[in-house]
């Protein structure tokens, strides 16, 4: 009997060995989308270089928030990617640690806003983009937020629903313009409240927009950059605003999973996202914009994407406190003035 | 059919082990969640729900739109039923092929379909435009309009199927006997093919209601935020205010809403029999 035990369990400690010596695991969390992309630039190119496996959990930001909550004790995620403000709730939930950016050789190519865009040290940005307003130039001019609901343009608008990421921004930016822009975004939802019949759609999928304006349903949106090519190939007479209050937008972040496995390997693969090589790859398949500031790209690259010191500097982001401390309000006015 | 009950029961032991431990649980879970408030039973959520005045015009709009698709669908399913079980049997199978056709493409496709349809340049405004009822484009999109339309077009096949099933069940000279009897058409309907017929009605109405309440699809793409449903509602207290509570109210709401309608309209039947 004492012979079979140690037999087994002799066994058992090759067989661990033996896994662990073939295979580190990394397990990520990120947005499900452009998959095939970052499988091809960034994800092989790691495992070949970390000789290790790496899983990746897609899915929207509250399911995998809500996946890394029922799995604290835990964890099963080792790093994730998410919204500037999604990175702060995280923070205040006790789910992520602080990211040691001393093992982060590329950190210092990062644009200013990027290294610590919550100011706690818990995340890094890896990519944003810019929102400004998509115009038919023929039909209407735009050098303010405020043009959206004139008159002569509101029922020719589709504006984006408080519940996407552009919402928040875009009611922002018409608070600027209006002149009465705070925290509650309450005036900025009572001006929209007051067009809501007139404004065509609270739009909630940007990919529903192209087929709008190819249909002359509309004639304006606020869209994030990313949105933006599929319009250029209309063969219509668009624009990409410049309106006076400024351009908004979001950032997208890196975290670190508090009492991840493998912390190192998280940081290591953080840091290779980062590099010049990397980025500039996903700025040139159009995937993600660049946060390292050594990328370079060709014009026509540029032209699609949110690129340059200037850009960066001019994007008025809403910052993580204020969005997470107004969101379920915001929701709330919106449903009351918009929504009924 | 079976020596003993045991035997049955064992055999139905499987599949009712499986549907309770995929189905019945993880519902059962979800659904207590609205019941629940500060570690006791409550009904606060719900009374929470309804004191909110948008959840109120959505909960009527939702069960008006589900109203108004079923009775428009079973006028226009009697009729085109009618029609169909009439024809020669080469004819009905060609006609039936017709009516199947559009649930074998994808509701998304469909739904897509209509925003060029009842756009400002689609067929619709065109058509309007050209015979002079209209000077400029009626907004038709992001409308309730467009959401009947939508689900109409969605759920109209369930009903005439179920009509067309019930109305071959029916004897084939009732309604020349009744027309013999001295029975107008509206009599024929009423007294006759309505009664025989209405097993047919039932299943239809239900699956016609029960599928406009749930549909997500439709609402969310014609309608958008404009024009939100229960479910559309439900999808966005859960993505964007994590709000597990309302969204378990919402669907014990739906679930309500379609068992009821099943038990009124199968009510509605036997009343209408004993008469």
């Amino acid at each position: 009997m004492k012979k079979i035990l140690l037999a087994s369990s002799a066994l058992l400690l090759v067989g661990a060995n033996a896994a662990s010596a073939q295979e580190k695991t990394l397990t990520i969390s990120v947005y499900g989308f452009a998959q095939d992309a970052f499988k091809e630039l960034v994800y092989t190119p790691f495992e070949a270089k970390c000789g290790c496996k790496l899983v990746v959990e897609t899915g929207n930001s509250v399911e995998r928030l809500a996946k890394m909550e029922a799995n604290k004790a835990s964890p099963v995620v080792d790093m994730a990617v998410v919204s500037m403000a999604d990175a702060l709730s995280a923070s205040r939930a006790g789910l992520i640690e602080k990211i040691d950016n001393t093992k982060l050789t590329n950190f210092n190519k990062l644009y200013d806003i990027a290294k610590d865009p919550n100011g706690d040290g818990m995340s890094v940005g890896y990519t944003f983009y810019a929102t400004s307003i998509v115009y038919r130039s023929d039909k209407m001019e735009v050098n303010s937020w405020a043009d959206l609901l004139d008159e002569k343009n509101a029922s020719h608008v589709a504006f984006p629903n408080v519940t996407t990421n552009q919402g928040p921004p875009a009611l922002y930016m018409v608070g600027e313009a209006i002149g009465k822009n705070t925290p509650d975004l309450k005036e900025a939802i009572a001006a929209v409240g007051a067009k809501k019949d007139d404004i065509v759609t609270f739009y909630v999928k940007s990919s529903q927009l192209v087929q709008l304006m190819q249909q002359e349903e509309i004639w304006a949106a606020p869209i994030g950059r990313f949105s933006w090519e599929g319009f250029t190939k209309l063969g219509l007479p668009i624009k990409w605003a410049a309106p006076k209050e400024g351009q908004t937008g979001g950032m997208n972040v890196m975290v670190l999973t508090k009492g991840a496995k493998n912390q190192d390997l998280a940081l290591e693969f953080m840091d290779f996202w980062l590099s010049t090589e990397i980025q500039t790859a996903l700025a040139e398949k159009l995937v993600d914009s660049p946060a390292n500031k050594d990328v370079k790209v060709a014009p026509e690259i540029a032209e699609n994407l949110t690129y340059g010191e200037e850009t960066v500097k001019s994007l008025k982001l809403i910052p993580s406190a204020v969005a997470l401390d107004n969101r379920e309000a915001w929701l709330s006015e919106w449903n009351a003035q918009v929504g009924q | 059919m079976f020596q003993n009950r045991a035997e049955a029961l064992a055999l139905a032991l499987p599949a009712a082990v499986f549907a309770a431990i995929v189905f019945l649980a993880p519902v059962v879970i979800l659904l207590a969640e609205g019941f629940r408030s500060a570690d006791s039973w409550s009904l606060v959520a719900y009374v929470d729900f309804f004191t909110d005045p948008l959840n109120r015009t959505v909960f009527l709009r939702t069960f008006r739109l589900g109203l108004m698709v079923t009775a428009v669908s079973a006028v226009i399913g009697y009729a085109a039923a009618f029609a169909i079980v009439n024809l020669s049997p080469r004819n009905k199978g060609q006609m039936i092929g017709l009516v199947v056709l559009p649930l074998m493409i994808s509701s998304v496709a469909r739904t897509y379909a209509w925003i060029v349809i009842l756009g400002r340049t689609g067929i619709v405004n065109q058509a309007l435009q050209l015979i002079g009822l209209s000077d400029e484009p009626i907004r038709f999109l992001f409308t309730e309009t467009a959401v009947f339309i939508g689900l109409l077009q969605l759920f109209l096949p369930l009903m005439i199927l179920s009509l067309i099933s019930a109305l071959e069940n029916m004897p084939k000279d009732a309604i020349p006997a009744a027309r013999v009897l001295g029975a107008n058409w509206f009599q024929v309907f009423w007294k006759v093919i309505l009664p025989l017929t209405k097993e047919g009605l039932v299943i239809g109405g239900t699956l016609v209601f029960t599928g406009s309440l749930t549909a997500y699809i439709t609402p969310a793409i014609l309608g958008g935020s404009k024009v939100l449903m229960l479910e559309t509602l439900l999808y966005q207290r859960v993505t964007v205010a994590s709000d597990f509570v309302s969204a378990s109210v919402i669907a014990f709401i739906l679930i309500v809403m379609s068992f009821a309608a099943n038990l009124l309209l199968k009510r509605l039947a036997t009343a209408r029999n004993k008469r």
